[in-house]
């Protein structure tokens, strides 16, 4: 399969769709292998995934080494666009999703992981955010994101329960509506230019003095909302939390994760060159959306009584950290937003993961949800092991040194003070601190407070299977020695970004 | 034959703490109380192999960390940290071996050895960030020991300790991060080396900013009158150790980074906030006198009376002369040697009557003679008794504030005998007189548990008192090149007069090349 990579350089550049296509020869893979033979055990299409999910990611390691000699490579009549953020965009989303693929290992059964559609549609999912982050045109970004969405509402919904189904058509519902926003949005900005291409649309509002200010920024508004749905800025958020809630943690890890960096590459595109247009309502109205978010997010996050929604917040609240990286739009910030979202990905990997394995199949008496903090309590008496686990994640997505994502926080506060923002860089460290409380909240009752169910200990760890604790140990291994890894992932991104032109 | 001995005296106690998960529970304290025994040795061959004379770093460590962004792993020792990390292994040893905690004994030794390496390496780094990653982290293991084992209200109190202090800090993270940046600007490479800061001169009213960024992570964790709230709350409800490690060791932190960050680094921004701080050092030391005045817990009144002490510190440092800063760093291993000491005691009369209200007690100096004199001398030593070891501190640091101001002092030294009278009355209304409470008749003295951890203190309380020399010398050789270094740094001529340049320079390579910032209007 490598070698397709290697192969014919011609006027196509066909290679350029080698990744993408490499996930989806996969996905039909394992469809035809279901016709061939059903009744296969899930650690199979979990293996044949990962192996397939291996490849991409090798002809993807393939193509930034050829980045860092050639440049940029465009390919497919120049719609696929392989620069600096598309190879790193597809390496966070096809390595995370290694790390979430074996989820499905649990030793409890769950329904949707006999369905070896399951694993065909996350591979589609994959090949769609791929396609979403690797090109410039519009239209593409679209279907993209229409494919890979399609794929994940689906994956929502397989997960048999009343709130699942609840949360598929909740993000359904919102996500076409979103989807029209984008469309408008797109269409104005075709009105406006004349293109769908990011970098035409900028060239001629550069080259006509944005004399056409009006319509774009209605334009900007209408892609404001919907990307900001696909990131889940505020006040465009609102469907976070009960999706996450409903669809099972494993899934709810991915998308606090996967769709939002495939958002934030498209975000970075587009509103890079309109935050450096030099039109202040533009940089106002992101600022503002930055600040809010972060802001309004955290406070929602401390009167939560489930984790799993208070998570669902926390990842709000982190996302509207990282979009601060495309208002500061330095290259110290963007390769800061990739750092971040890097190291976020291991933390909140390991977090969700903490909530996976606790996973029941029915209430207890008494309790109101799946993850409230009650069940909690008192964990380090009955098992201390997991809850040290789970205490190293809080701290680390709390930012406390010196765990994964405090390196993230240090540089894109850095960012933000070499920018020039020094009131958003306090901003961001207040907003750290105020984090500080819900996280530490979870930790007060794991550490502090006597257990609340009887007997709920049963239930912690229920679902765990080897495969789960390597995935735990792998996330708390990678948050604890992150400092290691940070300077070669600057300097890596670094390069990839600044070559970009980012 | 030295050379990685901080990296050790760092690492060793947190290596202990993962390897302490395998001995068994009836062991762990004798585990406990080797490892930080081995420990307080090391750090006891750290004071041997230091050389006095020389007043710069020492046994200096350095590699790159994150190259990329000026992160290197850098430690040090001068005679200004040296001190202090031996105190903090002293009290790390003494605080396990009279350890009467009984729950969970297990999680809270290794808890304990894991604050060690915390307070360690906050003492012994160099680089900004290797010293922010241990303060930060030092938070962790403290709210651990008081959120599990405090009083009732240990959950508020731990809350209220951890946001405190991690907002304060975050605003020192930014604070820090503008400095590094600065350092690019003007040397086009990223740093977060002290030593290499040292050697920036900043404008002025950019030295003011940051001297209030790091201001604020610096009065918090003091803590500095307004921000003193969270300490009697932590100090109430924490457990005798995590009251004794608090107060010896983790406030002294912030007096220690005023002394290493603020004054060298902005030594015109320390003389123009001189004033207001001393305004706030005054106020601290006279209202948490007061406060401690009205208390009717022990606990408290120890609590309140070692903030008001804290204040003392605080103004020796911003003395901005050698006797001030020498006094100040004197003052705080007194004030950790005597705080300590003074929880320690409270503790051993709480695990007996199991309350601290002073109505309870009373006459005990006949039921429990050893006890009450070990109490006395402490209380003498709080107080600041001549030929005890806080007199020698205090002393010193108001010396050294009388070049500033007079009035000032004068307040300072008044406040200093409204401390003794509230600590001599709390000593006579818990230890003379008549025993009026039964239960008060048949307490049994301290035992030689609480001994080993008492007379230690006791000694040097009286020995250092006696003859500081030995820690005075070296502190005061470091504190002289600091001086210097502002003296030279110094811009305004006002900062220049205030700060006086020590008499005879022992050091002839002071005069080191200085980096001027060329930062636009627009940068701060």
């Amino acid at each position: 399969m490598l070698e397709a990579v290697n192969v014919s350089l011609g006027d196509l550049n066909l290679s350029t769709l080698a990744p993408m296509l490499i996930a989806i020869v996969g996905a039909l893979a394992i469809l035809v292998i279901d016709l061939a033979k059903d009744g296969l055990h899930k650690s199979f299409y979990v293996m044949v995934s990962l192996l397939f999910l291996l490849l991409d990611f090798g002809a993807l390691v393939d193509f930034s080494g050829f980045f860092m000699q050639n440049g940029t490579t465009l390919g497919f009549f120049n719609v696929m666009l392989m620069d600096g953020l598309a190879i790193l965009g597809q390496l966070i989303i096809v390595g995370a999703s290694m790390l979430f693929v074996p989820l499905a290992l649990t030793s409890k059964r769950f329904h949707e992981y006999n369905y070896p559609e399951y694993f065909a549609l996350f591979l589609f999912m994959i090949a769609g955010f791929q396609f979403m982050v690797a090109t410039d045109n519009l239209i593409l970004v679209f279907v993209g994101l229409e494919t890979a969405s399609l794929a994940l509402y689906t994956l929502i919904a397989l997960h048999n329960r009343s709130k699942s189904f609840e949360a598929a058509v909740k993000y359904f519902t919102m996500g076409a509506l979103a989807a029209g926003f984008y469309s408008f949005g797109a269409m104005i900005f075709y009105a406006v230019s004349g293109s769908v291409e990011i970098h035409t649309i900028a060239e001629v509002m550069a080259a006509d003095g944005y004399a056409n200010i009006g319509y774009l920024l209605v334009g900007v508004v209408f892609m404001l909302a919907a990307l900001g749905f696909k990131v889940s800025l505020v006040p465009f958020h609102t469907w976070t939390p009960d999706v996450y809630e409903g669809s099972s943690a494993a899934l709810a890890g991915y998308m606090s994760i996967v769709p939002k960096i495939a958002g934030f590459i498209v975000v970075m595109r587009l509103f890079e060159f309109l935050v450096n247009s030099g039109v202040v309502w533009l940089e106002a109205v992101l600022y503002a959306a930055v600040v809010i978010t972060m802001t309004a997010a955290n406070i929602w996050a401390l009167v939560q009584t489930d984790v799993k929604r208070m998570l669902a917040y926390s990842s709000i609240s982190h996302a509207g950290f990282v979009m601060a990286a495309v208002l500061i739009g330095t290259t110290q910030a963007n390769t800061a937003l990739f750092l971040y979202w890097i190291l976020f990905s291991f933390t909140n990997l390991g977090g969700f993961t903490m909530l996976w394995v606790n996973r029941q199949k029915h209430l207890l008496p008494g309790q109101s949800s799946d993850h409230p903090y009650e069940k909690f309590a008192g964990m380090i008496k009955t098992m201390p092991f997991a809850a040290v686990m789970m205490g190293l994640f809080m701290l680390s997505l709390a930012g406390i040194p010196p765990f994964g994502l405090f390196w993230g926080k240090l540089y894109m506060i850095s960012s933000a003070v070499t920018g020039g923002y020094t009131v958003l860089a306090l901003i961001m460290a207040l907003n750290s601190a105020i984090a500080g409380y819900y996280y530490l909240k979870l930790i007060i009752y794991m550490f502090m407070k006597e257990p609340y169910f009887d007997g709920g200990h049963k239930f912690y760890m229920m679902n765990a299977s080897m495969s789960l604790k390597t995935i735990i140990g792998v996330a708390a291994f990678a948050t604890i020695f992150a400092v290691v890894a940070v300077n070669p992932l600057i300097e890596f991104i670094g390069t990839l970004v600044y070559n970009s032109g980012y | 034959m030295f050379d990685h001995i901080l990296s050790i005296l760092i690492f060793f106690p947190a290596l202990a703490a993962m390897m302490g998960f395998v001995v068994s529970k009836e062991s762990i304290r004798a585990y406990g109380i080797t490892v930080a025994a081995i420990e307080f040795v090391l750090s006891l061959v750290l004071w041997y192999a230091y050389d006095p004379a020389v007043s710069g770093m020492q046994f200096m460590e350095q590699f790159a960390i994150i190259p990329a962004f000026g992160i290197s792993y850098l430690l040090g020792v001068d005679g200004i940290s040296l001190f202090i990390i031996i105190l903090a292994a002293f009290f790390t040893l003494i605080g396990i071996a009279s350890l009467t905690e009984t729950r969970r004994v297990k999680d809270m030794i290794i808890t304990l050895l894991f604050l060690q390496m915390t307070m360690v390496g906050v003492f012994a780094a160099l680089d900004a960030i290797v010293f922010y990653v241990f303060w930060e982290l030092s938070l962790v293991p403290m709210l651990y020991i008081i959120g599990a084992w405090g009083g009732p209200l240990r959950i508020y109190a731990s809350i209220k300790f951890f946001l405190y202090t991690f907002t304060g800090s975050l605003v020192m993270l930014v604070g820090m991060l503008f400095m590094a940046y600065f350092y690019f600007q003007a040397t086009g490479q990223w740093s977060f080396s002290i030593l290499e800061w040292y050697r920036l001169v900043l404008p002025v009213n950019l030295q003011l900013w940051l001297f209030a960024a790091f201001f604020l992570g610096f009065a918090i964790k003091v803590p500095m009158f307004p921000f003193h709230t969270w300490l009697p709350y932590a100090h109430g409800q924490a457990p005798t150790i995590g009251s004794v490690i608090l107060a010896a060791i983790l406030l002294k932190m912030g007096t220690y980074a005023f002394v290493r960050f603020s004054l060298p680094m902005f030594p015109d921004a320390s003389v123009f906030f001189m004033v207001p701080v001393a305004v706030l050092a005054i106020i601290m030391i006279i209202y948490t006198a007061m406060v401690a005045y009205a208390q009717e817990d022990i606990k408290q009144v120890v609590a309140y009376s070692s903030i008001s002490h804290m204040g003392v510190i605080i103004l020796g440092t911003f003395a901005m002369n050698v006797e001030g800063i020498s006094g100040s760093v004197f003052l705080m291993i007194g004030h950790g040697v005597v705080s300590g000491a003074l929880f320690l005691l409270v503790g051993v009369i709480y695990d007996r009557r199991h309350t601290k209200l002073m109505s309870e007690f009373g006459g005990l100096a006949s039921v429990m003679p050893r006890y009450a004199t070990i109490f006395g001398i402490m209380v003498m030593a709080s107080v600041g008794l001549p030929l005890t070891i806080n007199f020698v501190g205090e002393f010193l640091s108001l010396l050294g504030f009388y070049s500033q101001s007079h009035i000032m002092t004068l307040l300072a030294g008044v406040a200093i005998i409204v401390g003794a009278i509230y600590m001599l009355s709390a000593f006579k209304k818990g230890f003379f007189g008549e025993v009026t409470k039964e239960e008060n008749k048949t307490l049994k003295d301290v035992n030689k548990k609480e001994l080993v951890a008492l007379v230690p203190l006791v000694i040097i309380a009286v020995w250092l008192g006696v003859y500081p020399k030995p820690v005075l010398g070296p502190i005061n050789n470091s504190v002289e090149s600091v001086v210097q270094l502002m003296h030279e740094k110094a811009i305004t001529p006002e900062a220049k007069a205030a700060i006086p340049n020590p008499a005879e320079p022992k050091f002839a390579q002071v005069t080191m090349a200085e980096v001027e910032v060329e930062v636009e209007g627009g940068a701060e």
